[in-house]
């Protein structure tokens, strides 16, 4: 599988804190895969990096098969933030095309269909709300679409649904699972939700408390398309369970239960 | 049904609001009225309503002319002001240290007692219109700064970040994100800068020695110790003033129905 993203000897430190230790990845064409760890691990600053939002302390970042700045400036990125950012005096429609409106001379061609992507998720009859208007969920479902707007063919997720209950939590991840598998981007998902990472990834990457260094890199054999039902499955539980052990290997604990 | 039933329940709630002002404005007249003429107060120092109304109806055509000429130069002197905030607020904004640096600048033009210094700007900017514009915009120009570099600032960190990852340009990030982010606080000081502008107009007309303006009208009263006119310049730019506010709130309404504090 080719790498579109591939991380040699990144590491991040500010100032004298180091935050992420030296860290090799890569993430394949149409490949999910999740940096699961504790909060403070370096998941979001890694992201960040590989958005060409920060720069690294040391080693090399390559998004497609040039830098990220470059990938930022030709709007091969799609990225989604831990909280929607949507723009209050914006519509659901004006903000799902935001990404478009700006830096259009890099807009792919042809421009994916936002309108018809916001009925897909279920919006359409909300396009001209505003986002005052919408449940955390609905929100966070337009943030998804700003993203997947763009076309790009790499996607960069941080938390999306960390703010959410449950139950909504559940119900977008099936939505991002179903998204990503229509589209065929490469996506790297930041999370702390075990079950969000089985349920979307085909690797899990675990990272260890700061500073965060790869413990494991686990893939997920479930079959694809994925439906909600996958989650009551004892391969799911399995994942599960290993992924916890990892998790507490990394925060330097023996015992699986919390 | 429940949609219409909402919006007429809205607009009885909004008149019954503009019916309470109402209310409050004829209690207020009737006090005043009651107040200068229980304690037979001298007609300089306050007129009772019953005499400033009848000064304006004497002529009415004097007092609107007055009026509309300081409210001239009031709006012409918060824009001139609204545009050079936004200009340097903007560039300010891109540095800590030229915000900073404006800082003490801006306080001192905001505090230091600016009918002080009137006579120097006539003398300089020569008699008529421009001192007026000159001390009008001077005066809501920290303001709205103030405002504009805060405002800007305001601007939702993610949404910077969103907008940073497919690499929009300032300009486009100043337009779609960072302006819109200033506009309550735009409002705020356009409120604020309603009433300083109008009594810089007033003081300043009052000095420019040109015969425009309620100012002038208020300057002249004096001059001839004339008490029912110089209440009734002081009502007109009362007036003015209600309907900059109005007008500021209206707009207010029109741009910000997005925000918190209009909902």
């Amino acid at each position: 599988m080719t790498a579109v993203i591939r991380l040699d000897q990144v590491a991040k430190s500010f100032g004298d804190l180091d935050a992420l230790a030296p860290i090799d990845l890569e993430v394949g064409a149409g490949e999910v895969v999740t940096l699961l760890g504790p909060s403070g691990c370096g998941k979001t600053t890694l992201l960040r990096m590989v958005a060409g939002l920060e720069p690294p302390s040391s080693g090399t970042i390559t998004v497609g098969d040039t830098t990220p700045s470059l990938a930022r400036a030709t709007k091969v990125i799609g990225l989604v933030p831990q909280t929607p950012a949507l723009l209050p005096w914006r519509t659901v429609e004006a903000n799902a095309r935001l990404l478009l409106d700006v830096n259009r001379g890099a807009n792919p061609t042809p421009v994916p269909d936002h309108v018809d992507l916001l009925r897909q998720v279920g919006l359409g009859d909300f396009l001209q709300a505003h986002p005052h208007e919408l449940s955390g969920g609905m929100q966070q479902r337009v943030a998804l679409v700003r993203a997947f707007a763009l076309g790009s063919s790499i996607l960069l997720m941080d938390e999306p649904f960390a703010s959410l209950d449950e139950i909504t939590r559940a119900d977008m991840r099936h939505l991002l699972g179903r998204l990503c598998e229509q589209t065929g981007a490469a996506v790297l998902f930041v999370t702390h939700s075990i079950a969000e990472s089985v349920f979307l990834s085909d690797r899990v990457v675990v990272l260890s408390q700061r500073p965060g260094r790869m413990v494991g890199s686990v893939p997920i054999d479930l079959p694809r398309p994925r439906l909600p039902a996958i989650e009551d499955d004892a391969a799911f539980f399995e994942h599960e369970t290993r992924l916890r052990a990892l998790l507490h290997e990394g925060a330097g604990r023996t015992g699986t239960s919390t | 049904m429940t949609g219409r039933r909402d919006r007429l329940r809205g607009r009885i709630e909004s008149l019954r609001l503009v019916a309470a002002g109402v209310v409050g404005l004829a209690v207020f007249a009737l006090a005043w009225e009651a107040l200068v003429r229980i304690l037979d107060v001298r007609p300089f120092v306050l007129r009772a309503p019953s005499k400033i109304v009848p000064e304006i109806f004497d002529d009415p055509r004097f007092f609107l002319d007055h009026t509309l000429t300081t409210g001239r130069h009031a709006l012409v002197g918060i824009l001139i002001a609204l545009v050079c905030a936004l200009v340097i607020g903007a560039v300010l904004a891109t540095s800590r240290f030229l915000e900073h640096a404006s800082q003490p600048v801006l306080t001192l033009i905001l505090v230091t007692p600016w009918v002080a210094y009137i006579n120097s700007v006539v003398i300089w900017l020569d008699s008529g219109t421009p001192p007026v514009l000159f001390m009008v915009a001077f005066v809501s120009f920290p303001a709205f700064t103030f405002g504009t570099v805060a405002g800007l600032r305001s601007a939702d960190p993610s949404a910077r970040e969103l907008l940073a990852s497919v690499e929009a340009s300032r300009l486009e990030v100043l337009w779609r994100l960072r302006l819109p982010s200033a506009l309550p606080s735009l409002f705020t000081a356009a409120r604020f800068n309603i009433g300083l502008g109008l009594a810089a107009a007033y003081f300043t007309e009052g000095a420019a020695l040109s015969p425009a303006g309620l100012g002038w009208v208020g300057r002249r009263a004096i001059a001839f110790n004339n008490g029912d006119l110089l209440w009734a310049a002081i009502l007109c730019t009362a007036v003015l003033g209600v309907i900059g506010l109005t007008l500021v709130t209206l707009l207010e309404r029109l741009l910000l129905g997005w925000h918190v504090s209009q909902r």
